[in-house]
């Protein structure tokens, strides 16, 4: 089943990088996994490790030691255009700042990541995200024309257009308010069940961990156990 | 606003849509290219028509041959013979053979006029009258350039003098503004000039400067070689050459001076995308993490470049064609040689020159845009 199968997996994760003259080690040996339909939480303070962790398993980003697989497949050696098409098909983000593009309409905005495959018309996929998350009057509508937390919303339609296995999600209550936020997190949560898919977030907000299988805490690049 | 029939070609779509996002920018970048474009055709179309309005100056005289006696002749002339030498080896242009003298016209009101004089049968072959007729045997009357009469103050019928006979105006010859011969002439019958054994000159009236180019080559071939020369063969078509390849220059330069405004345009417009390619860093970011390829994200934005090229590159063609239509009025006195591929071609080439400006200079935005790691552009 699918379901037992870790869908992404961090092992013995090792990220090193230069700033200036030093070498900052982010992560030092991180074991990390999801499974399908969970919501896996990473919280810690700043400068912990949290986004390094979150573009390795957004495939943004490649380890410096460790292994990372997607869906059983070791991807760590794996060339940045391999590594697009690996997220063009199994992965979806939402982020902190939403990042619509300003000149689209809600529904085309859904539709973004999968409008270069011109084998799939991806539009009827889209409105019935966009009415999954309440939005199905506000189809043509252009970013700017829409609230803080319908943005956000658009933005979770965006990232399950490609029926992906995880959507990793950065502070995805970063800019909303307190009621907002829980209208969202319930969308999340609802449409994880739904389209059976692992999310993993990265948050400061204490009230993002009700919503969440599973805590994991990062402290100065290892995890906290 | 969505552009649907380019559904096909999303790179082309979003790029389309991204264009109307800064009009301002847009709107500024493509008008560095309007007048890129307007330069470029306008001089080029310029060159055309002073080319255009030389080659009609020049007009009869470089298809024209002149032949008279070479260095190593034993007459001081051409001879009937050699006129009928001529005459069997041109077949398809008119041989006008004519005697010259000077001479002085006096009116009877004591007004005195200095003029060449040329005996020639075939009047009608070497001019065109403004009044009266050129005959095309002329035996009897004369003809006088119209300006030497208009000082004389002769009209048609009046009788002027030459060696002690009086000959009857027939008509006044057109003066000519182009170049050429022209000036102050009287045309009288070959008799008039009897005592002259030999003809002065011979007037071989091609139908082009290339057939005359041709006929002077084979009347070379015919009457001379390399120790002698019998004959004196004179062709103008090689001035219209020299003339032709002064005004190509002069083409090339005026086209270097729009190609330089067109430089500066792509510039502005290498400066322009780089500018909104970095300012767009997070969202370009954005589209590279959600799975969008390079390639994608490259064409993206050489397709933005590309439009603002083509806009730009309409627009100036419009532009120019106004221009080109005003140049050639007052240039060569006919808007519609605009028409012609000889200027309508510059707004090919510029229309052309600006979407290619505007593409190269697309590439290293779109590179750096497209080569720019998900990461860094995500966080910047």
């Amino acid at each position: 089943m699918a379901q037992a199968v870790n869908v992404i997996e961090l092992d013995g994760v090792v990220k090193r990088y230069r700033s200036g003259r030093n070498v900052v080690e982010a992560l030092k040996g991180v074991d990390f996994h999801a499974r399908h339909g969970e919501m896996v939480t990473i919280i810690g303070p700043s400068g912990s490790g949290k986004s390094t962790m979150l573009n390795l398993i957004g495939l943004l980003d490649t380890p410096t030691e460790g292994s990372v697989s997607l869906d059983g497949t070791d991807v760590t050696d794996f060339t940045g255009d391999e590594l697009t098409e690996e997220r063009r098909s199994k992965l979806g983000f939402v982020f902190q700042a939403f990042h619509l593009l300003p000149m689209l309409t809600a529904v085309e905005n859904v539709e973004l990541p999968s409008r270069w495959d011109t084998s799939v018309d991806r539009r009827d996929r889209a409105i019935e995200l966009l009415e999954r998350v309440g939005l199905g009057d506000r189809l043509d509508h252009t970013p700017e024309e829409l609230s803080g937390g319908q943005k956000q919303r658009v933005a979770i339609a965006r990232s399950l257009i490609n029926e992906p296995d995880v959507v990793l999600a950065d502070e995805p209550t970063g800019n909303l308010d307190q009621d907002t936020s829980r209208t969202i997190l319930e969308e999340l949560t609802r449409l994880k069940e739904e389209e059976d898919v692992a999310i993993v977030a990265v948050t400061h907000d204490e009230q993002l961990l009700e919503y969440t299988d599973r805590v994991v805490e990062l402290v100065d690049g290892r995890i906290q156990s | 606003m969505s552009f649907r029939p380019l559904r096909r070609f999303p790179s082309v779509e979003i790029a389309w849509q991204n264009l109307g996002r800064n009009r301002v920018r847009t709107g500024l970048a493509t008008l560095g290219i309007v007048i890129g474009v307007v330069a470029i055709v306008s001089l080029g179309m310029a060159g055309a028509a002073i080319q255009q309005q030389a080659n009609t100056d020049l007009g009869s005289l470089t298809s024209d041959v002149i032949v008279s006696s070479g260095a190593d002749s034993d007459q001081d002339g051409v001879t009937d013979a050699q006129v009928d030498d001529i005459r069997s080896v041109v077949v398809d242009a008119d041989v006008v053979p004519q005697k010259s003298n000077a001479t002085t016209l006096t009116t009877r009101s004591g007004e005195r006029a200095r003029v060449s004089v040329t005996g020639v049968s075939q009047a009608d072959a070497l001019y065109e009258t403004s009044a009266g007729e050129a005959p095309e045997r002329l035996r009897s009357g004369a003809l006088l350039s119209a300006d030497t009469a208009a000082e004389l103050g002769l009209e048609l019928g009046d009788p002027v003098e030459y060696d002690g006979t009086l000959y009857r105006l027939r008509g006044f010859i057109e003066s000519d503004d182009g170049f050429g011969p022209g000036g102050d002439e009287l045309v009288l019958p070959l008799s008039a000039l009897s005592e002259q054994e030999y003809y002065d000159t011979v007037t071989i009236v091609a139908a082009d400067g290339d057939a005359a180019t041709a006929i002077a080559d084979t009347l070379e071939a015919e009457f001379n070689d390399e120790d002698e020369e019998i004959l004196s063969v004179q062709s103008f078509a090689s001035v219209q050459e020299d003339i032709n390849s002064f005004l190509g220059t002069l083409n090339l330069a005026l086209l270097g001076i729009g190609l330089i405004s067109l430089v500066v345009a792509s510039v502005a417009i290498l400066n322009i995308m780089l500018m909104s390619t970095i300012e767009r860093r997070g969202e370009i970011g954005v589209l590279r993490a959600v799975g969008i390829r390079r390639g994608e994200v490259l064409r993206m934005i050489l397709a933005e470049a590309a439009f603002l090229g083509i806009i730009g590159g309409v627009v100036g063609v419009i532009l120019s064609l106004g221009a080109g239509l005003v140049l050639f009025e007052v240039l060569a006195g006919d808007a519609t040689l605009v028409f012609g591929w000889e200027s309508s071609r510059y707004l090919l080439y510029g229309f052309g020159f600006a979407v290619f400006a505007s593409v190269v200079s697309g590439l290293y935005p779109a590179w750096k845009a497209a080569n720019d790691p998900p990461v860094e552009a995500l966080r910047g």
